[in-house]
C-alpha cells in the first residue's frame, strides 16, 4: 500500500482516535446525541486536523523546541477560530446545533497529540494524509455512536422516524447517561472480541504523570525532548 | 435462625457481608401486604407488572450467570426482591414492556455488571426505576385507572385541594402499585422484629425527613399534612425497603443513622423544591454515592513527591513565538473581514423569515425609535425574576402597503433553555393576540426540548388574547391561556412559555 | 449572600454538572479518579484555576475584546490566557510553597488541556454574565467537578476489579459508574430555590 493510502488506513481503522487510540472523550459523548451532529463535529475537526497538521509539519524546523505547545495551541486556536467563523456564516444550523464544542476543538487531544506524535517529525504530505485519516476515523466513530444513540433514544435515524408510533423510544439515550452507557458498551464490546484498544490508558491512575494527549510521558521530559 | 446483620467493628470495610438467603425471604414476606393490596386494588395489569418484573429479574441474571459460567446465584432470592421493589414503584397503567426494561437494566448494569451480588454500590431497583423515568418520562408518570385520570395525593396537597387521609394510609387512592401505607408499615414492622433490617436508618430517614418537611414545607409542621407526605411519593418503601438494602448502606450504627438523615434530608429538598413528586428514588441513590465516604473515617495520607527540574529560560524562543502569534493574528482578521459581512447576512435572513412567520400580511418591518428607546432603558439584565432569566432582543413593527400597523415582532431570548439559550419571535397584533411564535436560537435535546420547535407545540400560542400563559405540566390543558408541556421537557417548555410571557408583558408595558 | 449568586452555584455545581451533564473535563475525570485523594488535590487544583481564569477571561472580553470588537478572538485569547495562568501559578507557587506546590502543582499541566476551563470561560460569554456572576460560576463549576470526581473516586476505591466480568474491567466499568453517576445526577434537574 503506498505510504498515503497506509495514512488512511490507520486513521480510519488500525488506531482509529476515537475507538483505538481513545482520544477526545469530551466530543465523542457530547455532540453524539444524532448522527448529523457527529457528522458536522468530525467533519469540523477534520478540517482543524488537516491543516494543522500540515501548518506544523511545514514548520517543525522553524517552531522552537521549548515553546512547542504553545504554539501548536495558537496554531490550533486560529484554524478553530476560522472554522468556527465559516460554519456561522455558511451552515448556521450546524454552528446552532455544535454550540460550544467548536471552539473546544482547540483541546481535543486528537489535535495535539497528532501534532506531537506525528507531523512535528514527517514531510508534510505524510502529515496531511495522517490528518485526512485520523478526521475520517472519527467523523466515522461520531456517526456511528451518534446513529446509535439517535435510534434507541428517539427512534430516528438522520432525522428520519424509524420506529413506529407505537414503540417508544428509550430517551435515557440520547441524555447524558446514555452516552456514558453507549461508549462503556462498545468498549466492552471491543475487550469481548479481543480488540486492542487503549481504554486502560484513560483509567490509568495518574500521579500527576499523565501527558494523555501525547502519550510522551511526563511533562519534564518531554520539554527535554530534542527535535527529530 | 437468621445471622445478625449488623457489624458493629469501625470502618473502613473493603466490602460487605453478603445477605443470605434467609433474610431476602423475609424481606419478600414483608413485601407481600402490600403487593396483595396492590393485586386487589388494581386488578390484573397490576399482577402481570409484578409478574413480568420479577421473572424479567430473575431470568436475566440466570441467562447473565450461564453466559458468564458463574455459579447461579438466582438462590439467594435477591432478585426476586429486586424485582418485586421495582414492580411495586411502579404506576398501575404502565406497559408491560418497562417492568422489564426496567428489571434487565437493574439487574445487569447496576449489579452483574460490576460483579454480582454485594458488589452494586446503588440500589438496583431504584435505579431502575429512574432509568425509567429518564427513558419513559409520560408512560412513568400516568397514573389512570382504567382510563380515568386523578391527581395523587401528594399533587393534589401541592395544589392545596383537600385530601382524604384515612383513605390515603389505607391505599385507596391513586398511585403505584405497594403505595398502600398500612401495608407498607406492616412489612417494616414484620422486618425490624425478624432482625432483617434495623431501625437506624428508616428511624432517621422519616424524622428528618418530618423535619425538614415541618420547616422547609408549604404546610409546616401540619401533622395531618406530614403525615401524607411520609404515606405517599415512596417514603415508606424506601425507608424501610431501599435505603436498608445493606450492600448499598453504611456499615456502622452511627454511619447508619447519618446516612439516613441524609437520605431524608435530600428526599425533604426534592419534595419541596424539586418540580418533580420522584424526590425520594434520587435522594437514596444519591446518597448511594455518599456511602464509601461515612464508612470511611480516614486520615488523609503523607501525599507523594516528585524532583521537579527548573524551567529553562527562553527569550529567544519568546521572540519567534511572538512573530508565529502576529502572523496568525493577521490571517485570522483576513478571514474574519471576508466573513463578517456573509454572517450578517445570515442573521438577517434569519431574523425575516421569521419575523414573516410570526406577523404574516406585513409590508414592511420597520423599528420603531419609541419602543428602542425603551428596550435600551431596559439595560443588560433580565427583564423580571419572575420569568427567570428573560431578555427582550428587539422589536420591530409590522407595516402593511398603506403604512398602517397590523402588528409587532418581539424578539426574547430565555437563557433557562435545558441545553442553552433560547430565542423566539412572538408576533402580536393590534390588539395583543398572539398570531405565532417562531424560534430563532433552539438547541435542546433531540426528540425531547427540540419538539417546542415543532407546530404541534407552537400553535398553542397561536390566536390566543391573554396577560400570561401558564405552563401545564401534566397535559390536557383546557383553558386558552394553558399551554401542554413537551411531554419529559418541561424545562425546555417552561423557558418558552417564560419567554413568551416576558413578550406579553414587555408589549403590556411599553407598547401597548 | 446574594440569591442569584447561590443559585449559581447550584446550578452550575448540581444541576448543570460540568461533567456528568455537559461532559467537560471527561479525561482527568477518568484518569485521576482512582484514588480519592489524588482526586481531592485535582479538584482544589481545578477550583483555583477555573475560578481565576473565569475572572480574567471574562475582564478580557468585557474591556478589550468588546470594546475593539474582536470578539470573535475569544477562543485564542482564552486557551493562551489559560496556559499562561496555569505556568504563573507554577512557577508562583514553585517558589513560595513547595508543600503546596508537591501536593497540586503536578497536576496543573493537566488542567491547561482540560476542556472544562475554556468550556466555563466560553459559557460565561454565551450567559451574558459580568465578571461577579463568571467568577461564581466558574467557582460553581469547580465545585461541581471536585464533587463528581471525588464521588467517582469513592465508588472506584470500592469496586472489586477481580468480580468485574473480563469485558468490563478496566474503562468500561469506570464509564458505567459514570453512567448511573449521571442518572442520580438527574434528581438535581428541574430544582428552583
Amino acid at each position: 500500500m503506498n505510504k498515503y493510502a497506509e495514512r488512511i488506513y490507520n486513521g480510519v481503522v488500525k488506531e482509529n482516535p476515537s475507538l483505538i487510540l481513545m482520544l477526545g472523550m469530551c466530543p465523542t459523548l457530547a455532540v453524539t446525541t444524532s448522527a448529523v451532529n457527529g457528522i458536522g463535529m468530525g467533519l469540523s475537526t477534520l478540517a482543524v486536523l488537516i491543516f494543522s497538521n500540515l501548518i506544523i509539519s511545514f514548520m517543525r524546523k522553524i517552531i522552537p523546541d521549548q515553546v512547542r505547545l504553545p504554539a501548536y495551541i495558537v496554531i490550533v486556536a486560529s484554524l478553530v477560530t476560522v472554522v468556527d467563523l465559516l460554519l456561522q456564516a455558511y451552515a448556521p444550523d450546524l454552528y446552532a446545533a455544535l454550540g460550544i464544542y467548536i471552539p473546544l476543538i482547540v483541546v481535543n487531544c486528537i489535535i495535539l497529540g497528532r501534532a506531537e506524535a506525528y507531523a512535528n517529525k514527517v514531510e508534510p504530505g505524510l502529515a496531511l494524509f495522517d490528518g485526512l485519516g485520523m478526521g475520517l476515523g472519527f467523523t466515522i466513530a461520531l456517526t456511528l455512536i451518534g446513529m446509535i444513540r439517535e435510534l434507541l433514544g428517539s427512534g430516528k435515524l438522520f432525522g428520519f422516524s424509524i420506529l413506529p408510533d407505537s414503540v417508544s423510544p428509550i430517551a435515557i439515550f440520547v441524555k447524558a447517561p446514555g452516552a456514558f452507557l453507549v461508549i462503556a458498551l462498545i468498549i466492552a464490546v471491543m475487550n469481548a472480541l479481543h480488540i486492542k484498544n487503549n481504554s486502560a490508558d484513560l483509567v490509568k491512575g495518574c500521579d500527576g504523570c499523565c501527558n494523555h494527549c501525547s502519550k510522551s510521558g511526563c511533562q519534564n521530559e518531554y520539554k527535554e525532548d530534542k527535535p527529530v | 435462625m437468621n445471622e445478625k446483620l449488623l457489624n458493629m467493628s469501625s470502618s473502613p470495610h473493603v466490602r460487605h457481608r453478603l445477605t443470605t438467603g434467609a433474610v431476602m425471604t423475609d424481606v419478600t414476606l414483608a413485601l407481600l401486604p402490600a403487593a396483595v393490596f396492590g393485586i386487589y386494588r388494581y386488578g390484573i395489569h397490576a399482577f402481570l407488572i409484578l409478574l413480568i418484573s420479577v421473572a424479567s429479574a430473575v431470568v436475566t441474571e440466570f441467562l447473565y450467570d450461564m453466559a458468564a459460567k458463574k455459579p447461579l446465584t438466582i438462590k439467594d432470592g435477591s432478585a426476586v426482591v429486586t424485582g418485586l421493589l421495582l414492580g411495586l414503584s411502579l404506576s398501575p397503567a404502565v406497559p408491560l414492556y418497562l417492568p422489564c426494561l426496567g428489571s434487565v437494566f437493574a439487574i445487569l448494569f447496576v449489579k452483574c455488571f460490576f460483579g454480582g451480588l454485594g458488589k452494586n454500590f446503588m440500589n438496583p431497583a431504584l435505579t431502575g426505576r429512574c432509568f425509567l423515568l429518564i427513558s419513559f418520562g409520560s408512560a412513568m408518570t400516568n397514573f389512570s385507572v382504567d382510563g380515568v385520570s386523578s391527581a395523587t395525593p401528594l399533587a393534589a396537597l401541592r395544589a392545596g385541594e383537600a385530601v382524604n387521609l384515612s383513605q390515603t394510609v389505607l391505599g385507596y387512592t391513586t398511585g403505584v402499585i405497594g403505595g398502600s401505607a398500612i401495608a407498607l408499615l406492616i412489612g417494616g414492622i414484620f422486618l425490624l422484629i425478624t432482625g432483617g433490617i434495623t431501625f437506624e436508618i428508616p428511624a432517621a430517614f422519616i424524622a428528618s425527613f418530618a423535619v425538614f418537611m415541618g420547616l422547609f414545607g408549604d404546610q409546616g409542621f401540619d401533622p395531618s399534612s406530614l403525615l401524607l407526605h411520609i404515606c405517599g411519593g415512596g417514603v415508606l418503601m424506601g425507608a424501610f425497603f431501599m435505603a436498608t438494602d445493606p450492600v448499598t448502606s453504611p456499615v456502622t450504627s452511627r454511619g447508619q443513622l447519618l446516612y439516613g438523615a441524609v437520605t431524608g434530608i435530600l428526599s425533604g429538598l426534592f419534595r419541596v423544591y424539586g418540580s418533580s413528586a420522584d424526590s425520594v428514588s434520587y435522594a437514596i441513590i444519591i446518597a448511594n454515592m455518599t456511602v464509601p465516604f461515612i464508612d470511611k473515617i480516614s486520615v488523609p495520607k503523607p501525599l507523594g513527591y516528585r524532583s521537579i527540574s527548573g524551567k529553562p529560560q527562553f527569550p529567544k524562543a519568546a521572540v519567534n513565538l511572538t512573530i508565529i502569534t502576529l502572523c496568525a493574528g493577521l490571517a485570522l482578521s483576513s478571514v474574519y473581514l471576508l466573513t463578517k459581512d456573509k454572517i450578517e447576512e445570515q442573521k438577517l435572513a434569519a431574523n425575516a423569515a421569521s419575523y414573516k412567520e410570526v406577523c404574516p400580511d406585513v409590508e414592511s418591518f420597520v423599528s420603531d425609535d419609541a419602543i428602542n428607546t425603551k428596550i435600551e432603558a431596559l439595560g443588560d439584565g433580565i427583564y423580571d425574576e419572575k420569568f427567570g432569566k428573560t431578555f427582550i432582543n428587539n422589536v420591530v413593527v409590522g407595516k402593511d402597503a398603506a403604512d398602517t400597523t397590523v402588528g409587532y415582532v418581539i424578539s426574547v431570548s430565555s437563557g433557562d433553555g435545558y441545553d442553552g439559550t433560547i430565542t423566539l419571535s412572538v408576533g402580536l397584533d393590534t390588539e395583543g393576540t398572539v398570531l405565532g411564535i417562531s424560534f430563532t436560537e433552539l438547541h435542546e435535546t433531540a426528540g425531547m426540548g427540540m419538539l417546542c420547535g415543532e407546530d404541534a407545540f407552537r400553535s398553542q400560542f397561536t390566536g390566543v388574547n391573554t396577560d400570561a400563559f401558564i405552563l401545564n405540566k401534566a397535559g390536557g390543558s383546557t383553558a386558552d391561556n394553558e399551554i401542554d408541556s413537551v411531554s419529559g421537557a418541561s424545562t425546555s417548555s417552561g423557558a418558552v412559555v417564560n419567554a413568551v410571557n416576558t413578550a406579553l408583558a414587555f408589549y403590556a408595558s411599553s407598547i401597548r | 449572600m446574594n440569591t442569584s449568586l447561590l443559585l449559581i452555584i447550584i446550578t452550575t455545581a448540581l444541576v448543570n454538572n460540568v461533567v456528568l451533564s455537559q461532559f467537560l473535563g471527561i479525561c482527568s475525570f477518568l484518569g485521576v479518579s482512582k484514588q480519592i485523594k489524588t482526586s481531592l488535590s485535582l479538584g482544589v487544583a481545578v477550583i483555583f484555576v477555573i475560578t481565576l481564569s473565569s475572572g480574567v477571561a471574562s475582564l478580557l472580553y468585557d474591556f478589550l475584546l468588546v470594546p475593539l470588537h474582536l470578539e470573535y478572538l475569544e477562543t485564542i485569547v482564552f486557551i493562551l490566557v489559560i496556559a499562561a495562568l496555569v505556568q504563573i501559578v507554577e512557577m508562583f507557587l514553585k517558589k513560595t510553597s513547595p508543600a503546596i506546590y508537591n501536593a497540586l502543582g503536578i497536576y496543573l499541566p493537566l488542567i491547561t488541556t482540560n476542556c472544562a476551563v475554556l468550556g466555563v470561560a466560553l459559557t460565561n460569554v454565551q450567559d451574558g454574565y459580568n465578571f461577579i456572576q463568571s467568577v461564581t460560576a466558574g467557582f460553581g463549576t469547580a465545585v461541581g467537578y471536585t464533587i463528581s470526581i471525588v464521588l467517582l473516586a469513592g465508588i472506584r476505591e470500592r469496586i472489586d476489579e477481580a468480580s468485574v466480568p473480563l469485558p468490563f474491567r478496566g474503562a468500561p466499568v469506570v464509564l458505567l459508574s459514570a453512567a448511573l453517576m449521571s442518572i442520580a445526577f438527574m434528581g438535581f434537574a428541574g430544582l428552583s430555590l
